[in-house]
């Protein structure tokens, strides 16, 4: 069995030896496989996964591939890239010359809203509107520096954002600058931004 | 490792509360264990049950921004939604669940909320 870790476009980048990556090539695509072992799910494991999908990131641009995804030979992952072509392709198409950029936004203890229980239901429904418009007015000032945005699922709790943004390389610096306006104008918030990231919210249109 | 922060603020441990979860995640077996399939039982209601009272509520919101409501009905709707909360809580801690355990990723159909 191996395991595909990553498509991208050909042809092949260099492949560091040390990851024991190999790369199968058909319809225009090159699927970066290893050998699939059965070693157990570890943070330690996830992590050197990431660390070699970013160092491929830095030579080419790539599709993030799920962990775990397994076919039985090259054979097979060449049929993978056929069958898809169209859809891998206009994927590649979509993330070339960006990176994912993660932001999460909290609000902080200090809030009224979050250390006295509402008054009355009208006063609920006010606070969860306010969450909602700070969560839209911050997503929306991002994503017009991105090339295209996902929101998650809002969490319980003080999230009031978790969201990636899709960002020219070129791009992350005055991404990053905006984010920290944002804190510098919104100090209730508090903004976590992290990356840059393999494109895995943007891997499917 | 590279440091993966563009920008954090000082406070970051306000954000470490998704750790354990991360962990708990990674084991990836089923327990067959009687207790702990009620609670995962519990956990899966509960799940689908917020997801509902996330759906009604933001329907809520979308209808007083429409402004079609008047200030009475506002009141109720916004005190039937707290009551519930409320009342998802005691169930959550009935169960030992965190607000995290019952907010599953669910894909695509996430974004709805």
């Amino acid at each position: 069995m191996i395991e595909i870790c990553a498509i991208t476009a050909e042809p092949p980048p260099p492949l560091p030896e040390s990851d024991n990556l190999h790369a199968v090539c058909s319809a225009g695509l090159v699927a970066l496989c290893t050998p699939a072992d059965e070693q157990p799910l570890t943070p330690s494991v996830l992590w050197s996964r990431e660390e070699m999908l970013e160092k491929l990131m830095e030579q080419c641009d790539l599709l993030p591939v799920r962990y775990g995804s397994r076919v039985e030979d090259d054979a097979a992952v060449a049929r993978v890239l056929a069958e898809r072509q169209g859809q891998l392709a206009e994927a590649l198409e979509r993330v070339r010359g960006a990176v994912e950029v993660a932001v999460r936004v909290l609000e902080t203890d200090t809030a009224p809203s979050t250390t006295e229980p509402p008054a009355s239901g009208t006063d609920y429904l006010r606070s969860k509107t306010r969450h909602a418009k700070v969560a839209t007015d911050v997503h929306e000032a991002l994503g017009r520096l991105a090339r295209a945005s996902t929101q998650q699922a809002g969490r319980a709790g003080s999230e009031l954002l978790r969201a990636a943004y899709l960002v020219d390389r070129g791009a992350v610096g005055s991404f990053v600058e905006r984010v920290a306006e944002l804190q510098k104008a919104k100090p209730q918030l508090r903004l976590l931004c992290t990356g840059p990231w393999p494109p895995y919210s943007f891997t499917s249109g | 490792m590279r440091d993966k922060f563009l920008h954090k603020p000082p406070d970051l441990d306000l954000f470490a509360s998704d750790l354990p979860r991360v962990e708990d995640a990674l084991p990836g077996r089923v327990n067959a264990d009687p207790e702990r399939l009620e609670r995962g039982l519990a956990q899966l209601v509960l799940t689908v049950v917020e997801l509902l009272r996330q759906l009604m509520e933001r329907q809520a919101l979308r209808r007083i921004d429409g402004g079609t409501l008047s200030e009475d009905q506002v009141e109720r709707l916004g005190q039937t939604f707290m009551e519930l909360d409320k009342r998802m809580e005691q169930l959550r801690t009935e169960f030992g669940l965190t607000e995290e355990d019952i907010n599953l990723h669910l894909g695509p159909l996430g974004r709805l909320l």
